[in-house]
């Protein structure tokens, strides 16, 4: 403090001169003439020229800050780019299931896939529906492209459905074009097999299958698939036909339980011949 | 302080003298500032920071007395004695004052002191820098100095006495 008060004793005359200037210079400014409206002028035009000259140099601390808001601003709209990627993919998905749902003879009742076990020989689905929907266990279940399964057990709010890729999965099926029929299964592999198919039956590799009228679970005209390969095994009576299923197991988010119940008058009688 | 008295009155006369009467004697539209041989004066006598001290307040009071620029007259009476103060040698005072030390003092400090007068009093019209500097502020230091003389004889008699 002495130290400054000597410096400030030193240098008066220079002190005292800066007060004194910076006082005149305030009274100055206080008019409003036209010789401090020029010199305003000339003053915003020269501070202005400075700073242009001045931008050229970045300014790093300013350039830090802008950077961080920018990557928090890119993280912002990445984020909401992808929810809206995913919320297009949604829409495309649910529009196209609300077609099929206007265009299906049957009443169906929309459902989330809430768990998928797929590495089993029995895969399943858990739907978001249940008995107090009115969903029973043997209701189909289908999606915008076709069969997916059936239901096999229910609670009161979730049901749990039964994938055609699933070796106690059976369906009665025909062949679109020909009207021949058999029943499909899976082995395990990436495909179903329409069995019970005779070798003179006529069946062409790119045939629809769909399900047939002798099914007492599913509905006559649901899609499964598409024929992609038929062989004869030596020494068979039978025709091996693989059909890839029009379904996407592996990317099944939401699907439709077909609201119907066997009859119970043929199921009755069906099972009373059985038993003889 | 017998000192501020007789200074103080001695300003307040001549800042009258200026703003009253030397427009009589104006030439070309060139008018003399005794105020500003009047700072030196006093910066000679007084030293460097009581003239910055005392050019302000009279330029100060100048401005506000004519009403005309407020502020310009005490920024650039306040230079006049800042420059005219490093001639400030408390022994040769009254050889200065009575030598053409004072003339050439009293030239250099008030061409400081009229060219930055007259470059901010300039602005805003069609006068360019130059002829603000040339026209205005040298005619008007030669006209000051001229002036000025009148002090030098003054001292010069008084130091042969």
């Amino acid at each position: 403090m002495q130290r400054l008060l000597n410096i400030i004793r030193f240098f008066k005359e220079y002190f005292v001169l800066g007060l004194l200037v910076i006082i005149s210079l305030l009274l100055l400014s206080s008019n409003n003439n036209r010789q401090v409206r020029a010199i305003r002028s000339f003053t915003v035009g020269f501070v202005g020229a400075i700073q242009q000259a001045l931008s050229v140099v970045p300014n790093v601390l300013e350039l830090k800050n802008e950077n961080a808001v920018l990557r928090q601003l890119n993280v912002n709209l990445s984020d909401e780019v992808s929810r809206l990627r995913d919320a297009r993919l949604e829409n495309l998905r649910l529009r196209t299931m609300l077609g099929l749902k206007e265009r299906s003879p049957f009443h169906v009742l929309a459902a989330d896939v809430v768990a998928k076990n797929l590495y089993l020989l029995r895969n399943t689905i858990t739907l978001n529906v249940g008995e107090a929907d009115g969903v029973k266990p043997d209701m189909p279940i289908i999606s915008e492209s076709g069969l997916v399964g059936k239901v096999i057990t229910t609670s009161s709010h979730y049901a749990v459905g039964q994938l055609m890729f699933n070796r106690d999965f059976r369906a009665s099926a025909k062949v679109l074009r020909s009207g021949v029929d058999g029943i499909i299964g899976w082995n395990g592999e990436d495909i179903v097999h329409l069995r019970n198919v005779g070798k003179k039956q006529d069946v062409q590799r790119g045939d629809i299958v769909v399900t047939s009228e002798y099914s007492n679970l599913f509905p006559r005209g649901i899609r499964i698939g598409v024929v992609s390969g038929t062989s004869e095994k030596p020494g068979s009576l039978l025709k091996d036909i693989e059909i890839t299923p029009a379904a996407n197991f592996t990317t099944l988010e939401q699907v439709f339980v077909v609201l119907v119940n066997p009859d119970p008058e043929r199921v009755s009688l069906e099972q009373k011949t059985l038993s003889r | 302080m017998r000192h501020i008295f007789k200074y103080s009155f001695i300003s307040f006369l001549l800042i009258v003298l200026q703003a009253t009467i030397m427009h009589l004697v104006t030439l070309e539209e060139i008018t003399p500032d005794i105020l500003a041989i009047w700072v030196v004066y006093l910066a000679l006598s007084e030293g460097q920071l009581h003239a910055t001290i005392w050019g302000f307040a009279i330029g100060l009071c100048f401005d506000l007395v004519t009403g005309n620029f407020i502020g310009l007259s005490a920024l650039t009476k306040t230079m006049t004695g800042f420059v005219a103060g490093y001639f400030f040698n408390e022994t040769r005072t009254r050889l200065t004052l009575g030598s053409y030390r004072f003339l050439l003092i009293v030239l250099l400090a008030s061409l400081i002191q009229n060219t930055a007068y007259f470059i901010i009093f300039t602005r805003g019209t069609d006068i360019g820098l130059f002829q603000a500097v040339v026209r205005f502020g040298l005619t008007t230091t030669l006209y000051t100095g001229t002036l000025s003389l009148i002090p030098i004889f003054k001292f010069s008699r008084q130091s042969l006495m």
